[in-house]
């Protein structure tokens, strides 16, 4: 308390003079109204800024838990999406008795190669989310791979950066299909094989995944054709692809479950036993 | 109550008095108005308590605004110039040298003429700023400043001349 008194007493001309200080503000506030606003305005101004600050923050601290719920967010719209893509396969997706096999799960991509030439990724999702073998990966803007094998916590991906990855595609305006498989040097430039010699197209047209497999729903965009040319002999064209997203740089990805797999399955296997 | 305090006392009602009934409606050019009671806080001795010596500034410029109907912008200029008196003492006599009791108890002229400068140009900058208060207005600002800051110099040069004694230099 002393000690206390003694500060008070030792600086009480600097007390006084904000103390006077003050009641000089509030007296000028009280009677020029120009003032008034006037400070009232700087007021403002300051804890603006206080309050920006502490948003940008916040936002910043926050930017994990955002990126977790846009990634969920994303796995509702792509589930749409891919819904509406494939219309064409399955009419009903949208109704009421809706049949689309196809669930989403999003998972991060813990490792990534694409310098050998059958590369493989390792996602961070496994047995314990619902993962199992034979499950198509596609990311933000086409297919990247299938689930190779799968631990409790942990998934391996085939990536499509592999030469003996076949991948069933479509020409979207044409509709014709075709199998897409990786050239082995650019990440980006695919080859597509089995085209019949009778269909049309120009450079520039889309390739939509195909939806003849169980891996992945029909009309999700992969690329687009660069050139092509046809080879007589065989009666196939065989045409160069380029992809719209490098499947060596994706950081986010989805896992596409199919329910109707194992009817699938079976019903080949029928087909093949007779 | 000695012969010191009875000036001062004199002092503060009559700068008072002459401020707001005469320099406050001088209007040189216009919108010039010398401050004339700043020179209080020049005759006030400089070895005194400034506690005391705040409360009584702040009562002369409250009184000049109450007078003069002008906010509180008197106050608060009068008011930090009564808090920043030491510094400035300080700062036009020389950190080092002797600071003398009171302005007419020194013969250093130059360091007089600073440390009046300093006081008069400080006090009217404050001012100017609190009655325009907008950034905007800095060169109204700078020009009032100025142009009061010459005339109040030199009619305080004059009213200070009244204080000194016969034998002074």
């Amino acid at each position: 308390m002393q000690r206390i008194i003694n500060a008070l007493i030792q600086y009480r001309n600097p007390i006084l003079y904000f103390f006077l200080m003050g009641c000089s503000i509030l007296f000028l506030t009280k009677k020029s109204k120009y003032h008034k606003t006037q400070l009232e305005e700087y007021g403002m101004y300051v804890t603006k800024e206080l309050y920006d600050i502490n948003h940008k923050l916040s936002n910043y601290f926050k930017l994990k838990k955002k990126n977790e719920e846009l990634l969920k967010e994303n796995k509702k719209l792509r589930e749409l999406y891919l819904k509406s893509k494939s219309l064409a396969l399955y009419p009903n997706a949208f109704a009421k008795k809706k049949h689309f096999p196809f669930k989403l799960k999003e998972a991060n991509v813990i490792k990534n190669s694409f310098l050998n030439q059958r590369n493989n990724l390792i996602i961070d999702i496994g047995t314990s989310d619902g993962i199992k073998s034979d499950m198509g990966v596609i990311s933000r803007n086409g297919v990247v791979g299938i689930i190779n094998s799968v631990s409790k916590n942990y998934s391996s991906v085939i990536s499509i950066l592999n030469q003996d990855i076949k991948i069933n595609v479509r020409l979207k305006k044409s509709n014709a299909l075709g199998s897409m498989f990786w050239r082995g040097l650019n990440p980006l430039e695919f080859k597509i094989d089995d085209v019949v010699d009778n269909v049309s197209f120009k450079k520039g047209d889309t390739i939509i995944t195909g939806g003849m497999s169980s891996y992945f729903p029909y009309g999700i965009p992969l690329g687009e054709i660069v050139d092509f040319e046809s080879n007589s002999q065989n009666g196939y064209y065989s045409i160069d692809a380029r992809l719209f997203e490098d499947p060596s740089l994706v950081n986010y990805v989805y896992v596409l479950s199919n329910e109707d797999r194992e009817e699938i399955l079976k019903l080949q296997e029928n087909f093949q036993n007779e | 109550m000695n012969r010191k305090s009875l000036i001062l006392l004199i002092s503060f009602f009559s700068l008072l008095f002459f401020q707001i009934f005469v320099f406050n409606n001088m209007n040189i050019f216009g919108f010039v108005n010398p401050m004339i009671y700043i020179v209080f806080l020049v005759i006030y001795n400089f070895d005194s308590d400034q506690t005391l010596f705040i409360l009584i500034c702040f009562l002369l410029g409250f009184s000049t605004d109450f007078f003069s109907q002008s906010g509180g912008a008197h106050t608060i200029a009068t008011l930090t110039m009564s808090f920043l008196r030491p510094i400035l003492i300080r700062n036009s006599y020389g950190v080092t040298s002797e600071i003398p009791i009171s302005f007419h108890n020194d013969t250093r002229r130059i360091n007089k003429y600073t440390f009046l400068s300093l006081l008069f140009i400080l006090h009217h900058l404050i001012y100017f700023s609190i009655v325009f208060f907008d950034l905007s207005a800095v060169h109204l600002i700078l020009k009032y400043t100025f142009l009061t800051f010459m005339f109040s110099l030199t009619l305080s040069i004059m009213v200070l001349n009244l204080y000194r004694k016969p034998n002074d230099s």
